[in-house]
């Protein structure tokens, strides 16, 4: 059964929408990402599953009862926020049983519970702490502690990982990998960083202008992209973006580049609509610098990039079309050499230019 | 250059510490005179007050104090107006500014500015109807005419409002997930970490009210309802009187006690009220 399921949901701030007619629905014990722009409607969807934001239109279901109507506490989740939110005036044991205690939870099984959390995110040593007197990271855990005791069906997580140094943060976000190993509930996970929803989720949802842009596994998104926007939000760095004229037959179709170089591509003639206008994509693993002439085109070094195990290569057509290529980690490839550029037709995309959903890829 | 500027930076401190110490003497001198006379006999004053300069001094004023003065009487009342004040403020202005911080009803911002609007009005035009008010009701001469007036503080309510929106929603939003009622939130979240600001409000109703001269002279005209101010005042039959001027010290002294302690324990939440929270 769906632990989540979200039916036609709108709200609206004043005039303007900030949800607009979202619809989805999260499994028993999954793990799900919503990823966007700051302002794309992720919290603030995140925020009306936990009760925090009413619901205009549409609703709500957890464990196939509806709570749009619900206060936050009776819906059966658990939320940790970006800013921790922990009493200050209360000790990390009393934060951790706050909750408990409003219920009439017994006093020996909140203890129990508040023992489990404990062991289990290692801030035993903590208890008797209050917030000011533990680091920022001791603080996440603590907040990850709280939810926990509650045993919710749903946890919600609001950008959790924000706040904390680079280090920390990938040392968290596998300890929360790891807490969704051994807890029996499903999870929502706000972000706008891809790379916590790549490593973290089952499926990302990609959120954009108050809608779902698309929903799939991580390399589902990463890999066939359902719009230009995913495309150009998902994955490091950037895919490339070039307007293309389609000019070969069928059965597959070539394309000209803009700056009048032909590239031909392993899509059927027959997938793309008639008439249409398209945007080339392909990400800079499927772009290979290599000598002038023996690409599909060619163009000037302007900027490298070099991350150790590749090297990323930013080429400029003689368009003025910047080319993101990568090479390998030892490339000796610098600013202002020419070079030449092939593309791996399997890694084409070719995006609607006006609306920008994706018509078509390589085979 | 960076010797020259701590030479610069030495000399001014120089001069705050000058000054402060300066300004100190000038605080404390009338105290300190005050303290004197009061350890003079009476007969001594008469003659000349700079005798309170050498020996002999006594404690007979004070003696005095315990076995005739009514300056007990008035120093419980004082202590029963300013206590009743303080408290009721801090219960007033905490629900106040945490309605205005967090609740959300037609008109809030239109209130709060017309609340805003009491710190722009002095007391003295208001005095004369709320004397009528009082006086129709019966109110004068009782501990609620001496009290009522002091609750309705334009700048406790904005004090606590400011210090309620300071505070992260999201701790009112964990707390309410955390299965707390609004008032729960209130009372166990929310008002504890407003202690600071309680604590800050709360010495200055208390120093405000046990200092307070005109209205507990205007609504208290029976002796037995003088605070200390008045009470103290009424004790001085002319002035620059010399008569009796030993024994009217000690009152005095015995009358700045309340402040005097208050000051010296709660002398943190005093300076972080007047710096504005810049400690």
């Amino acid at each position: 059964m769906a632990e989540l399921e979200i039916i036609n949901v709108s709200k609206t701030f004043g005039q303007s929408k900030v949800i607009d007619n979202v619809s989805l629905t999260v499994g028993a014990k999954e793990f799900v990402v919503f990823l966007g722009p700051s302002g794309c409607g992720k919290s603030t969807l995140l925020r009306m599953i936990a009760g925090l934001e009413t619901v205009d239109e549409g609703e709500i279901r957890i464990g196939g009862k509806r709570v749009d109507a619900l206060p936050p506490g009776e819906r059966g989740v658990a939320m940790v926020f970006q800013h921790y939110a922990l009493y200050p005036h209360m000790t990390v044991r009393e934060n951790m049983s706050f909750g408990l205690r409003n219920v009439k939870i017994a006093p020996a099984e909140i203890d129990r519970r508040v023992a489990a959390a404990a062991k289990m995110l290692e801030i035993e040593h903590l208890l008797q702490r209050k917030p000011a007197q533990i680091s920022g990271g001791q603080r996440q855990r603590v907040a990850i502690g709280r939810a926990i005791v509650k045993e919710p069906h749903l946890f919600l997580f609001d950008e959790p990982l924000s706040n904390l140094d680079a280090a920390l943060r990938v040392r968290t976000r596998l300890e929360i990998a790891q807490l969704h190993q051994r807890v029996d509930a499903a999870m929502i996970f706000v972000t706008h960083d891809q790379i916590e929803a790549m490593t973290l989720a089952h499926r990302i949802v990609v959120m954009n202008n108050q809608r779902i842009e698309q929903i799939g596994t991580p390399m589902e998104v990463y890999s066939r992209p359902a719009t230009a926007f995913v495309a150009g939000f998902v994955g490091t760095p950037c895919m490339n973006f070039a307007p293309v004229e389609i000019t070969g037959a069928s059965p597959f179709v070539t394309l000209r580049l803009p700056d009048g170089s032909m590239l031909e591509t392993r899509v059927d003639r027959k997938a793309l609509p008639e008439g249409g206008r398209f945007k080339l994509g392909v990400r800079a693993e499927s772009v290979r610098p290599c000598a002038t002439g023996e690409g599909n085109c060619s163009g000037t070094v302007k900027f490298v990039e070099r991350l150790g195990d590749r090297t990323l290569v930013y080429v400029l057509l003689s368009d003025g079309t910047t080319i993101v290529a990568e090479d390998a980690g030892m490339s000796r490839i610098a600013i202002a050499d020419a070079v030449g550029l092939r593309f791996d037709s399997a890694g084409v995309h070719l995006f609607d230019d006006v609306r920008g959903y994706h018509a078509a890829e390589g085979a | 250059m960076a010797a020259g500027s701590m030479v610069g930076r030495t000399l001014s401190d120089r001069l705050i510490l000058v000054a402060v110490i300066v300004l100190g003497i000038v605080m404390v001198a009338p105290i300190v005179w005050a303290l004197g006379l009061s350890l003079k006999t009476n007969a001594e004053l008469m003659v000349d007050t700079s005798s309170v300069l050498h020996a002999p001094y006594t404690l007979q004023n004070y003696w005095d104090l315990v076995i005739g003065s009514p300056v007990f009487r008035w120093f419980v009342n004082s202590m029963i107006v300013s206590l009743g004040m303080t408290i009721g403020v801090l219960v007033l202005s905490s629900l106040a500014g945490y309605g205005f911080a967090r609740l959300e009803f037609p008109g809030r911002d239109i209130i709060f500015v017309l609340v805003l609007f009491g710190l722009a009005v002095p007391e003295q035009a208001v005095i004369i109807p709320r004397h009528q008010l009082f006086s129709e009701l019966g109110l004068h001469n009782t501990y609620i005419g001496l009290i009522l007036p002091g609750l309705s503080t334009s700048f406790g309510v904005f004090l606590m409002t400011q210090y309620f929106r300071a505070i992260p929603r999201e701790v009112d939003e964990a707390a309410m997930l955390d299965n707390a009622t609004r008032f729960q939130v209130f009372w166990r979240v929310l008002l504890p970490m407003t202690l600071p600001a309680q604590a800050t409000l709360g010495i200055y109703t208390f120093l405000h009210a046990w200092n307070d001269y005109w209205w507990p002279l205007i609504s208290g005209t029976n002796a037995q309802m003088y605070t200390v101010t008045v009470g103290i005042a009424s004790t001085q039959i002319n002035f620059a009187e010399s008569a009796g001027l030993g024994f009217l010290m000690a009152q005095a002294i015995f009358a700045a006690l309340p402040i005097l302690i208050v000051y010296v324990f709660f002398q943190k939440y005093i300076v972080r009220a007047v710096s504005g929270g810049a400690t």
